[in-house]
């Protein structure tokens, strides 16, 4: 079996094997890119300037601070369990890096288009969760241990909506092959049928992505950097890796089934250096807001967090689901389904607020109160 | 999602507004006269000699003892045929900035107004890669006051 890249015939292994390679450089890149900008972007947010010292406006930073990690002792506690400990980062890394396979930088430019593609996304980087259980649980330190638990809670109870919600996009292409979910929007991107699960998408990411406002797995000052606690140098370098490539990657196939991807406004026979750079305006977009939430909001408490996922997210999510199919089975028009969806937000909306409201506001939490008083 | 907009919009617009960080070693801010670096001492402009008469007050009143005084007679005075009104003057003075705890005190006993807390930021970067750098002689305490640099100080 052959295939082509750029212009040269090559056995399909070659091509798999060039394909990844420039993706992996490219994403050691974006990371750095992205660690750099973060710190500026949330500087600003603060009036800051972030880091200027390292080479001019500071773009040298992410450069010193790997060699600076590479350069650290790599510490392993005496009580840690050894190959759980050293394998756990492998277990976060790899099912983010593997989940690059299907991500669609452009028409042509996925490393494999499968046909289960979103599936198979899905799939390998809700892996990640078992890493950082294993990382908290080999650490022999109580906050690392809380902040595993805490991950893998949050990480399978926010897996299901981002699941149902990218399942109802999926059903409106009828595809779960992430490049004709891309291409099947046409002129229209799926945001607009699909408001509530945008933002319900969006919210599932930042969740599964451990980012504020939903990281009090790893939040400093609750459990002193969660799981990360024990790791030093390369290795807790691998994890910020993840992190930012997993940011990246989710940015990437939210902007490509949400937003039309590289195809929308400008068609599909666009040069592909303009598609990746509608791709990269997209996905910056995404990651700017989520920069943005970042600096907006603060850390939610774990049950508000659990229960916001179970209750609300949830139901709504398999609402959308039915809604889509009755659209699609019965034919009506697609319109009805951007009604729903902002419906659906103003139902989120409402929830939000009740979840705010004051204790008064809730009979349960008021009678507690009530209790604590006079005990 | 009223409060969550509001959120959003505050850091929003934090986001378009000019950051408040000065570059410190490339910009300095302007300190206020009254700012308190180490002592220094003061020169006299019109006679051209300093106004410190060498009367050790300073160094009797220093908690630290990180003065060192010592006194001539003034070869500028009038009955020496000079112009100046000092009968005797400032000969050797050391001041160990490593020891100085820039209380003031020395200031405030000066009767002639000779010795003055340094306003300029020179008095704030002094770091040196040895001690005994900071041990500073009476060219080096009078220097800036003679060019001028230390801005007019009004004692409290």
């Amino acid at each position: 079996m052959t295939a082509e890249f750029l212009g040269i015939e090559m056995p399909v292994l070659l091509e798999a094997f060039i394909k990844v390679n420039i993706v992996v450089l490219a994403m050691t890149v974006v990371v750095m890119a992205l660690i750099y900008l973060e710190r500026k972007i949330i500087g600003r947010f603060q009036m800051r300037l972030g880091p200027t010292r390292t080479g001019p406006f500071g773009l040298l930073q992410s450069i010193a601070d790997a060699l600076k990690l590479v350069g650290k002792e790599d510490l392993r506690p005496t009580g840690a369990d050894p190959w759980v400990f050293e394998l756990s980062i492998y277990f976060i890394f790899v099912p983010v890096f593997v989940g690059f396979v299907v991500v669609p930088f452009a028409i042509g430019w996925e490393i494999r288009a499968l046909e289960l593609g979103l599936l198979y996304l899905l799939a390998t980087s809700s892996v990640s969760g078992l890493g950082f259980a294993m990382a908290g649980w080999a650490s022999d330190n109580r906050y690392a241990m809380l902040g595993g638990l805490r991950a893998v809670a949050q990480g399978v109870a926010y897996e299901i909506p981002l699941v149902v919600t990218l399942l109802a996009v999926a059903m409106l292409s009828g595809s779960l092959n992430l490049r004709e979910i891309m291409l099947d929007q046409g002129t229209v991107p799926n945001i607009v049928w699909q408001p509530l699960g945008f933002i319900m998408f969006y919210i599932a990411m930042l969740a599964e992505l451990n980012r504020a406002p939903f990281d009090i797995a790893v939040g400093e000052s609750e459990t002193a950097g969660g799981p990360h606690i024990e790791f030093s140098g390369i290795r807790w370098s691998m994890f910020q890796l993840a992190e930012y490539a997993h940011l990246w990657i989710m940015s990437i196939v939210g902007s490509a089934i949400f937003l039309g991807g590289s195809a929308w406004p400008l068609g599909e026979d666009l040069g592909t250096p303009f598609q990746l750079l509608l791709m990269g305006i997209k996905s910056s977009a995404l990651i700017f807001l989520a920069m943005w939430t970042r600096a907006s909001l603060p850390r939610l408490r774990i049950d508000q967090l659990m229960g916001f996922a179970w209750k609300v997210l949830m139901p709504l999510a398999f609402i959308q689901v039915l809604v889509n199919g009755f659209v699609i089975v019965y034919d009506l028009p697609l319109l009805l389904l951007t009604v729903q969806g902002l419906i659906g937000i103003v139902v989120l909306n409402w929830a939000i607020q009740r979840a705010v409201a004051r204790p008064a506001g809730r009979p349960g939490i008021a009678a507690w109160a009530a209790s604590e008083a006079t005990s | 999602m009223k409060g969550l907009i509001r959120s959003f919009l505050t850091t929003g617009s934090t986001f378009l507004r000019k950051p408040v960080t000065r570059e410190y070693p490339e910009t300095h801010r302007e300190l206020p006269e009254r700012d308190r670096a180490f002592p220094l001492l003061l020169w006299d402009q019109d006679v051209h000699e300093p106004f410190c008469t060498g009367c050790h007050a300073c160094e009797r009143a220093c908690p630290v003892e990180c003065m060192t005084v010592m006194m001539k007679d003034n070869p500028a005075h009038t009955s020496q045929g000079g112009t100046s009104s000092r009968r005797k003057i400032i000969d050797k003075f050391w001041i160990d900035y490593g020891r100085c705890m820039r209380c003031n005190i020395c200031v405030e006993v000066c009767n002639f107004d000779a010795i003055g807390m340094n306003n300029t930021w020179s008095g704030h970067e002094s770091s040196t890669a040895d001690r005994l750098d900071l041990v500073m002689d009476l060219q080096q305490l009078l220097s800036q006051s003679r060019a001028g640099a230390v801005k007019p100080w009004i004692a409290p």
